[in-house]
């Protein structure tokens, strides 16, 4: 679960991974059936709003103006979507989530990850404080700074600009520590060969550390990206112009002339949500991962 | 990052023997190199964006420091002393608890019994762990679109479920006594999938040798998950437990999208009321001082919980 | 990389071809590049590059009146020079005062932006408004002589002008003319007669009540955050009485002259002739389906209620004390500050508002009266009704009382409504309900004044 078994701690038992887990519901019929049939029931609650959301998306408002329990209520049309896409402010939205989320993670990621090298391999002086400074931050909740951050930002002159909505996402005492926690668990002797040829200490780093970290960097930057594409409340705070807004700011913040359509919220709504759908569907076992490592991992 | 370029000497030599450093220095930086250029981006943004504002909110809490241009004045304790008397402050607090209280616990046990059930080994591991997991995903704007329209009063789903079942519509939104379950029932859809896999991937790394034992010695399904499964999850569920409440208590977004904490400030935890006194009331100052109040109620549950979470161990 | 196993491969030579260290280099290098021209050049996004020159508005309005919004804004890109305008809408109420608020603190906020004129206290002492150039708008045909006094009045800080007013809109009397013929309401042209006095409204209402077999006068104001201030502010105002909030408190308010209007809106909505327990869209609803003869109303209900297809009457709200007074607002135009302003937008704002404020007839269709008087006194205008028939509302108009926290969408507002709408109920007495309402005011003028 946590970190602590590094460089690469067993995936799960493989054999129970396939056969499930047969043990628990022992060989009766009567548990398998309740508990498909529980399953089953949970899953179509959890499906249900996506289905009714697309099964809007694709209809017109006269007909969604139709009472009745069927999701299905008119004629399809995708008339919704275009006009999302011609209007234009979804797609500079998604343009902005990319960059921001993106440029966040680079950052975040290179950053704590040298920071938690420093921290665990370090000798400079104050190192300790240093690094318990830093655990203490992981308690500071990053809502509670909105009001002092906002003051600093017209301070710096920085409201309204990307950089005020990256830069205060970028530190992640809680990576760090997650990382830190890794690189301890890293076997020194494999460093110590290379120093002793005279490989400078970032070269050591890069060369014999970082390749080993990858499953733990790739969870964390998972992790960072997810939250940054996800980031609701500091970008919204310190965006105002609409065309510096992330998907979710924008979508909740800006309105149009004609009041609320609901084939076109749900037609954008579904538009914001596909990017990180897909890309779970492509690194379902990463991310999962990642859940499980940098969820527990301050344990 | 400043380090020197390495000598360009060719390939290092892979060690044959365990490398022959003083202990007491192995994997450590050599005297010249101490590491702390490794730290210093991390710090220098950590100085900038963590500890400033920090230490700027402190300040700000004795100001009377406002959205406004204009100077900033010395208040004392004021912001405090009103903090302390302001009804708004208590009654944003109570709907913050009550939240927590109403969204944690079956945040906790819906969970729990998703990661049982999807562990129980039925097939198609891959489509439940989607369905369950994918709300997650979901930046906030788009639960709260969806489920706007589920809530709406005439044509939502939840009301024309109602209807075809006879019952009177619901003010899911617009009813005080409501709109805080609505919310909390939005964010058990929204977020379970990660307490979810926290449990999912505990129970796969639970050692199976008591199970099979007991099997083996003939206890049925329920009986080992009772006295053996759920035991051994004990710490995950404290764990999971801790995490949740510390969450919820920060809720802000969907609340605040949803219903502005309406209706009738039925529905506004304190941030919401931080953002209200401090950006829609320019009141900086004051809102520093609610923010710095909450986040000593924060750290005061982080410890207990530490404390409890040590006593588990 | 190379270094797959973990036994570490023998590390590359340094300079060969794209290192991660020089990928690493130049990535962080170009994401410092975007960093930086988002910061030096104030806006960083591929839209506003491409649209450099757009005028950027917002405002508040959706649904109707977003609508007509849009139409004149079409109108202005077409005629004469034309205008490149980029609109955004932000949430009606306090959300979008919020964004306003610190789009200006910012420093980078639109160009031109709507701002209801009871606001203006709370925006241009605290430097979140540019003053307007009144002669660079005289150029443009705009002057002080085209508005009424009393809303000109109220678009100055300190003898400066920040605010244009686009329209006045005040709160009146919806009524159906078939059941106000029936009670003898009518006057000899086929409009409300004057009421004069609180027994010629209660009268009135039970005569209504009478022609329509149901409600006289209806009012919702329960939950409601604004409408029974509304109605409080009109009937005081009609007193003569004063109602000042001085920064520290104690709120100057002639207790006796509330009580009396408390009282007065107790007797009037007594739960009989005119229901007392009515939320704002079932007051609406009730009048639109004939269940009652009049329905007090801000006039922006004007569209919805002209569906409804009942025979439809407007008037001034009714004046029942000594003097006339109706409480309005009024949506205006004023420059949000920007740190840096470039001379030749400005200027483009400025001509844009001119031109606005002379497409308001096409406003005046939602209801609103035209602030521009020209277009008010206009035959085109003139023909409408029946926002003719409350034109008049305009001269008598009362805003809240002037402060930081009052206005459109205030908490101020709200901590005024939640007293009367217990009075209303029956759940307390006209009183306890002034002396709350006096509480309310003290406590919020005891913060300190965050823009003075």
């Amino acid at each position: 679960m946590s970190a602590t078994a590094p460089p690469l701690r067993p995936r799960r038992p493989a054999p129970r991974d396939a056969a499930g887990s047969p043990l628990l519901l022992g060989h009766g019929r009567l548990p398998r059936v309740l508990a498909g049939t529980a399953l089953v029931v949970l899953a179509v609650l959890w499906l249900l709003p996506f289905v009714w959301a697309i099964a809007t998306s694709v209809q017109s408002e006269q007909d969604l103006s139709k009472p009745g329990l069927s999701p299905v209520k008119g004629a399809f049309t995708l008339e919704a979507y275009r006009e999302i896409l011609e209007r234009g402010n979804v797609p500079v939205w998604a343009f902005n989530s990319f960059l921001i989320a993106a440029l966040v993670t680079v950052i975040t990621v290179a950053v704590s990850t040298l920071a938690a090298y420093g921290f665990s391999r370090g000798t400079f002086r104050g190192r300790r404080a240093l690094l318990a400074v830093t655990v203490a931050a992981i308690m500071v909740p990053p809502q509670l700074l909105v009001v002092p951050l906002f003051r600093q930002m017209l301070l710096f002159d920085l409201v309204d600009t990307y950089a005020a909505v990256i830069l205060p996402q970028v530190v992640a005492p809680m990576m760090v520590f997650i990382l830190k926690r890794f690189f301890d668990g890293v076997p020194r002797e494999l460093e110590e060969a290379a120093r002793s040829d005279g490989a400078s200490e970032f070269r050591v780093f890069r060369s014999v550390v970082l390749p080993l970290s990858r499953p733990i960097v790739a969870a964390v930057s998972i992790f960072v990206f997810i939250g940054a594409w996800n980031n609701f409340m500091w970008p919204f705070i310190v965006t105002n112009d609409p065309d510096l807004m992330t998907l979710p700011v924008g979508l909740a913040t800006v309105k149009d002339a004609y009041g609320i359509q609901y084939a076109q919220a749900m037609a954008s709504a579904l538009l914001a949500a596909l990017p990180l759908i897909v890309v779970f569907l492509v690194f379902q076992r990463r991310i999962v991962d990642s859940v499980a490592t940098t969820g527990l991992g301050g344990s | 990052m400043t380090t020197t370029a390495p000598p360009g000497t060719g390939a290092l030599p892979v060690p044959a023997a365990p490398p022959t450093a003083t202990p007491g220095r192995l994997g450590r930086f050599r005297a010249g190199g101490s590491g702390l250029v490794f730290v210093l981006p991390f710090l220098l943004l950590f100085v900038l964006f963590l500890v400033w504002p920090v230490v700027q909110g402190l300040w700000m809490s004795f100001t009377d420091s406002s959205l406004a241009l204009r100077d900033t004045a010395f208040v004392g304790f004021d912001n405090y002393a009103e903090a302390l008397g302001d009804p708004d402050v208590w009654s944003s607090l109570g709907n913050t608890v009550f939240f927590t209280v109403i969204s944690s616990v079956p945040l906790v046990l819906v969970a729990l019994v998703m990661a049982l059930l999807v562990h129980s080994g039925l097939a198609g591991q891959w489509a439940w762990r989607l369905a369950f997991f994918a709300p997650y995903l979901l930046p906030v704007t788009v639960v709260t679109l969806v489920f706007t329209w589920l809530y709406q009063p005439d044509l939502g789903f939840a009301n024309q479920f109602l209807g075809a079942l006879g019952t009177d519509p619901v003010g899911w939104l617009s009813d005080e006594s409501v709109a805080m379950w609505s919310i909390a029932a939005l964010t058990v859809w929204w977020t379970v999938g990660f307490n979810f896999l926290l449990y999912l991937s505990a129970l796969q790394s639970l050692p199976s040798a008591f199970d099979e034992a007991a099997a083996l010695d003939g206890a049925g399904a329920w009986r080992r998950l009772w006295s053996i499964t759920l035991p051994q999850l004990r710490r995950t569920t404290v764990l999971v437990a801790m995490l949740q409440v510390l969450a919820s208590l920060k809720v802000f977004d969907q609340i605040y999208i949803l219903t502005k904490g309406g209706p009738n400030a039925s529905t506004r935890p304190v941030l919401e009321y931080v953002y209200d006194v401090g950006f829609t009331g320019y009141r900086l100052g004051y809102a520093s001082a609610v923010s710095y109040l909450f986040f000593a109620l924060i750290i005061v549950v982080s410890l207990v919980q530490l404390r409890l979470f040590r006593r588990e161990d | 990389m190379t270094a797959r196993s973990p036994v570490p491969a023998p590390p590359p030579e340094p300079p060969r071809g794209l290192t991660r260290r020089r990928l690493l280099g130049t990535g962080l290098a170009g994401a410092g590049a975007l960093l930086g021209a988002g910061t030096l050049a104030g806006c960083a996004s591929p839209a506003s590059a491409s649209g450099a020159s757009a005028l950027s508005v917002w405002d508040l309005f959706q649904g109707g009146d977003g609508m007509l919004m849009d139409d004149m804004i079409e109108a202005v890109s077409r005629q004469g020079r034309g205008f490149d305008v980029d609109r955004t809408i932000l949430d009606w109420g306090p959300s979008y005062y919020t964004k306003l608020a610190m789009s200006a603190a910012g420093g980078r906020a639109s160009d031109v932006a709507v701002l209801h004129l009871s606001r203006l206290a709370g925006y241009a002492p605290g430097g979140l408004l540019d003053p307007f150039d009144l002669e660079l708008l005289a150029e443009f045909g705009v002057t002080e002589r085209d508005f009424t006094p009393a809303v000109w009045a109220r678009t100055k800080h300190d003898g400066t002008v920040y605010a244009i007013p686009l329209d006045v809109h005040p709160f009146i009397v919806f009524y159906d003319k078939e059941a106000a013929g029936k009670a003898g309401l009518l006057d000899a042209d086929g409009e409300l007669a004057p009421m004069g006095s609180p027994e010629a409204l209660l009268e009135a209402g039970r005569g209504l009540a009478e022609a329509t077999g149901a409600a006289g006068i209806l009012f919702g104001h329960v939950t409601d955050t604004a409408q029974s201030w509304r109605q409080f502010a009109a009937f005081y105002a009609q007193t003569g009485a004063a109602f000042t909030l001085p920064d520290g408190g104690p709120p100057r308010i002639d207790v006796d002259a509330a009580v009396e209007v408390v009282s007065f809106m107790r007797r009037l909505f007594d739960g009989r002739t005119n229901p007392d327990n009515l939320d704002y869209n079932g007051a609406l609803a009730a009048f639109t389906s004939g269940r009652g003869g009049m329905a007090m109303l801000g006039e922006w209900e004007l569209p919805t209620l002209r569906k409804s297809g009942i025979p439809l009457g407007a008037a001034p709200f009714p004046q029942v004390f000594d003097r006339p007074a109706v409480y309005t607002d009024s949506h205006s135009f004023v420059l949000p500050h920007q740190d840096d302003p470039d001379p030749a937008r400005r200027r483009e704002a400025h001509r844009y508002v001119a031109e606005m404020i002379k497409q308001s007839l096409t406003w005046a269709s939602a209801g609103h009266i035209p602030a521009y008087q020209p277009v008010l006194a206009t035959p085109e205008y003139a023909a409408l009704t029946p926002q003719s028939s409350y034109a008049e509302a305009g001269k008598a108009a009362v805003l809240d009382p002037p402060n930081w926290f009052t206005g459109a969408a205030s908490n101020f507002q709200n901590r005024m409504c939640q007293p009367l709408q217990s009075a209303l109920l029956g759940n307390t007495t006209a009183e306890q309900a002034v002396r709350q309402m006096v509480r309310e005011a003290d406590a919020l003028l005891k913060q300190p004044n965050p823009v003075a």
